[in-house]
């Protein structure tokens, strides 16, 4: 487990251009790189077919299920965007997964300050409690926690997704930065304190902003598992206006379950985005799953 | 010093109250004693939806301030999942759809089924249906349900080309379904669609096809509780499941593929014959407009039920009896049957049970046909899901997909329905 | 560093612990009580001291679907984390363009299930599937199949689709843990006269131990949790092959309304995962010492 300084510069220095004298030579290079455009083919092809099949009538889809369409028009996601409520789920997600990331990271960095600055009592039960939070898997809480929703009609609001999320992430949030933290050097806190600064400013204005990026890796990671997390979502929303994408496009594909060229295009019309976010914030993305999974 | 660190513990503190706002605030927020009239359903289909979209309208037109929500469901979520998370829920319907048998009684039992006996016969619902409907949809002598329309669970659909070209009639009895089924493979066309992943699809037509050769009671008994499935009556029931595995009579994907995929075949043509219930017209006219297929029965079996048995429920809607809005509730399901609204429903393919349907004159000749069936059935087998105890219906949709993939032999199948039902 | 009051660890601490309590730590102990229950959810509760366990340890549904995960997990580790490896091997070798190629394996990470199991639905739908088109096309008709109506690989048609979604996840996490091995240290290898082969084998994978211990962990833990992609492509079929704890509880608590008997087998899976869990990091934080010669 390296810090995060010292993961940096390594990084850097693995990413000097590397002496270009392959010991491979040109032909098998060519080969090389047509093998992996190939393996990346199969791995983007269902993808392609999809938004291909979108601009196609059932009868085609069955019938000549990898020619390509006749003719590219965009009308029918016109007509599942209009018609699907994807804004709505979409709009669902957004608020879901931005309230739970914005509580784990709010919540998880004062908890990790408290766990890395300070020592107290009962410091090592919370932190073991805490900890058990990585291993427990959903199943060993899901069923209480719906009857417990249930009882307290938090079920079929927000909350009750929310909540959850922002309790799962919390572990490793925590964990993550307090790793960090750890490695701050502590005359750092010493010198504000003298200074007169008081336990939540030390928090506030020195621990927060250097701990910039071990929030963006959290983030990054909570975010990914929150905007896709299926079962909570399927088991505690059952009003349509606040289902999220993974349980709207249940409901969805339920819906027009014979039109399969509108599916698709729903399908695709949530698709891209995530594409293209991925693309764009590759390397923060990158960098956040490995952080989150390795540290 | 002081004042800096009253601030801190201020300021920790309402980081920690956002917290019990988080956890505690929702419990509060405010109950479903609203104007909002909710309605929960499983999908109804594309065309149908578009009925209900625009009953919903006309009926905030004509009470204003109040909004209709429309909430449909996956279908088989509903069923199992859907509507009692949502009754017990926040934001419960006030109106929801139910099958009618054993769900109901539960539903009713569990304090969730309105009673409606006044609705329908002096309040606003009086009058749109013939009174003997009701006799079914009462429990405790209170009616708890306004019927909306009569599904027969299944019948066996066939494509006339197919069997024109292949010069066969439609089978009329076990031996003959055999035959047919020899006849089709020997064309290569798969001779019956299925679509049974969700256990339901040739669920329902399999108990059917169980209940003629158990007979009915027997059959009850079993879904009830009352009585084991392992007898010999069972065992040779199903043992004509096996004979369809045999002569590989439905689709080799059929436990694979759910009922849209296993509909595909036959609306493609790939299949001459599919066995599902009756909402199979509305949807067909929408997806394969040019198919010519017709139904008949299922065949006669050799055994103790009545041998013109249909397999069918009445589903229609209840009003929940934890709605403060009951009577604004009855008086939608009065607009719901309204001759306009029944008309419309008829245009969107579906047949409903009030009165004035029979008065439309573009019912689909099969769906009249179907109709008919039911209301002059000598005897009518209730589906195990909609009619008895889920987990049980669960188990013997279950023994039945083991035989019909050929997995298990029936003698098996039967003893392990008792076994898993401890 | 000396908090100013004592109570201000646990003010910072009081947030995060509120929420974890709440929507963990409780229901996991009420999940425990429920265990000794007979309760459908709502209606009356009876206690039934430790009945639903003795019925979990005879019901060979729920023993099967403890092999089923533990096949699918084995699966996962070969297509998620060793697949996963290779290619994050293969992109390592050549860095230039490779973004391209890790946009297209690493996108159905991104995906939400629903679309995943819809698009391997039509891949494997034996009437009109690409997956059997693909194989009369090559005149491979001997091997098309029901994927997903056959006992033996429905199981193995599941694990693929989960090896197509995760193993993007893991090229990532070892494709950056091959970027911190010190160039030196590679040079080095490869003035020895190592090929790509050996240097892969030889000094980048023992180097990034760490990561691949924690990457099987993630399979392991995850693979247990395992539910989204099995409930839309299998539900659990054909004839339970595809049985997973975690379907199986979903079908006895929200389907047929045995929250006790469910409670309890949720018990019984947390107490394996935790247990495997702990073993592992237990292993996992003794083995560095011990194997750094």
């Amino acid at each position: 487990m390296s810090t995060p300084v010292r993961a940096t510069r390594s990084v850097q220095s693995a990413r000097r251009p590397a002496p270009n004298r392959s010991p491979i030579g040109r032909i098998p290079d060519l080969l090389f790189t047509l093998s992996l455009i190939a393996i990346a083919v199969v791995f983007f092809f269902p993808m392609l077919w999809m938004v291909f099949s979108s601009f196609k009538s059932n009868s085609a889809i069955f019938s000549t299920p990898f020619a390509l369409p006749t003719e590219v028009d965009f009308s029918r996601w016109v007509e599942a965007w209009e018609i699907g409520h994807i804004g709505q789920y979409a709009l669902n997600s957004a608020i879901v997964t931005g309230a739970s990331v914005f509580g784990i990271l709010l919540f998880g960095a004062a908890a990790a300050f408290a766990f890395s600055r300070y020592r107290f009592r009962g410091r090592n039960l919370l932190m073991g409690l805490l900890a058990l939070g990585l291993l427990l898997p959903l199943q060993s809480y899901f069923i209480a926690q719906s009857t417990m929703f249930t009882q307290l009609a938090i079920t079929d609001t927000r909350w009750a997704l929310i909540i959850p999320y922002t309790a799962m992430g919390l572990p490793l949030a925590v964990y993550l930065l307090k790793v960090y933290l750890d490695a701050l050097p502590d005359e750092l806190f010493e010198a504000a304190r003298i200074d007169g600064a008081s336990d939540l400013r030390v928090f506030g204005s020195i621990a927060l902003p250097l701990l910039r990026p071990g929030l963006a890796t959290v983030a990054i990671f909570s975010a990914l598992s929150s905007w896709n997390e299926f079962l909570l979502a399927l088991l505690y929303i059952q009003d349509d206006a606040l289902k999220t994408i993974p349980t709207g496009l249940l409901a969805f594909s339920s819906r027009y379950v014979t039109d399969y060229g509108l599916l698709f295009s729903a399908l695709s019309i949530v698709t891209l985005p995530m594409i293209v976010i991925y693309i764009v914030f590759n390397k923060q993305i990158v960098e956040g799953i490995t952080a989150g999974s390795v540290k | 010093m002081t004042v800096m660190r009253k601030k801190t513990t201020a300021a920790v503190a309402v980081l920690s109250a956002s917290a019990l706002i988080l956890s505690g605030c929702a419990a509060g927020a405010g109950d479903s004693d609203d104007s909002v009239l909710r309605i929960a359903m499983g999908s109804p289909g594309e065309a149908q939806i578009r009925v209900w979209d625009d009953v919903a309208a006309q009926f905030e037109d004509a009470n204003p301030g109040v909004t209709v929500e429309m909430n449909y469901q996956d279908d088989d979520l509903y069923q199992t999942i859907g509507l009692p998370n949502l009754l017990n829920g926040r934001n419960a319907p006030d109106i929801y759809f139910e099958w009618a048998g054993a769900r109901l009684e539960q539903r009713a039992a569990d304090g969730f089924a309105a009673d409606l006996t006044e609705a329908v016969t002096s309040g606003p619902i009086a009058g749109l249906f013939d009174e003997e409907v009701f006799t079914s949809l009462t429990v405790d002598g209170a009616v708890v349900m306004v019927p909306h329309a009569a599904d027969v669970a299944n019948v066996l659909w066939y494509n006339e080309d197919i069997f024109a070209d292949a010069g066969l009639t439609p089978p009329t009895s076990w031996d003959e379904l055999l035959a047919t089924c020899d006849a089709l493979n020997a064309e290569g066309v798969i001779p019956i669609a299925s679509g049974n992943k969700d256990l339901w699809a040739a669920g329902n037509w399999l108990a059917h096809l169980t209940s003629r050769v158990v007979g009915e009671e027997a059959y009850s008994a079993a879904l009830s509780g009352e009585a084991d499935f392992n007898t010999p009556e069972w065992v040779e029931a199903f043992g004509y499941v096996k004979d369809l595995a045999d002569h590989k009579c439905v689709n080799e994907s059929a436990n694979a593929v759910d009922d849209n995929e296993g509909a595909q075949l036959f609306f493609q043509g790939k299949a001459a014959m599919h066995a599902i219930g009756s909402w199979l017209v509305s949807w067909a006219i929408d997806e394969a407009p040019d198919l010519n297929f017709d139904y008949v029965n299922l065949p006669s079996m050799p055994g103790e039920g009545n041998q013109d048995s249909v397999i069918g429920v009445v589903t229609g809607y209840v009003v929940n009896a934890k709605s403060s809005k009951q009577d604004l509730a009855a008086e939608f399901l009065a607009l719901l049957n309204s001759d306009e609204n029944v008309q419309a429903f008829i245009g969107a393919e579906l047949t409903p049970m009030a009165l004035s349907a029979s008065a439309g004159e573009d019912i689909d000749s099969r769906s009249a046909g179907l109709i008919d069936m039911l209301e002059t059935a000598p005897a009518i087998v209730l589906p195990p899901d909609t009619g008895y105890d889920l987990e049980t219906a669960n188990a013997l949709y279950a023994a039945l997909a083991e035989v019909l993939g050929g997995q298990t032999s029936p003698e098996d199948a039967v003893a392990g329905i008792d076994q898993k039902l401890g | 560093m000396k908090p100013n009051r004592r109570v201000t660890p646990y003010l910072f601490l009081m947030p995060a612990m509120a929420v974890f309590g709440f929507a963990v730590l409780f229901p996991v102990i009420m999940t425990f009580a429920y265990s000794f229950t007979e309760w459908n959810g709502y209606g009356a509760m009876t206690f039934v001291g430790i009945d639903n366990y003795v019925r979990a340890a005879g019901d060979t549904i729920f023993r099967d679907s403890f092999t089923h995960v533990l096949i699918y997990i084995a699966a996962t580790i070969l297509l998620e984390v060793v697949v996963g490896l290779i290619l994050a091997g293969l992109v390592s070798v050549k860095r230039r363009g490779s973004l391209w190629f890790r946009v297209a394996i690493f996108t159905p990470v991104m995906l939400p299930m629903v679309v995943v199991a819809v698009l391997w639905a039509f891949v494997y739908n034996n009437d009109f599937g690409l997956l059997n088109a693909a194989l009369q096309n090559f005149g491979l008709e001997d091997l098309q199949r029901v994927w997903l109506g056959d006992t033996s690989t429905a199981l193995l048609a599941v694990s693929v689709v989960s090896g197509w979604v995760y193993a993007g996840f893991y090229m990532t996490i070892f494709y950056a843990a091959f970027n911190q091995v010190p160039a030196e240290v590679i040079e080095a290898a490869r003035l020895d006269g190592a090929g790509e082969w050996q240097l892969f084998r030889r000094v980048k994978v023992p180097m990034i131990r760490n990561a691949i211990t924690v990457a099987l962990l993630l399979c392991i833990t995850g693979g247990f949790q395992g539910f989204d992609l099995f409930y839309v492509m299998t539900n659990g079929g054909p004839y339970g092959a595809t049985e997973i704890p975690t379907t199986y509880l979903v079908k006895s608590v929200f389907t047929f309304g045995n929250v006790g008997y469910g409670s309890a087998m949720a018990v019984v899976l947390t107490a394996v995962v935790v247990g495997l869990g702990l073993i592992f990091t237990r292993v996992n934080r003794e083995k560095p010492e011990g194997a750094r010669r």
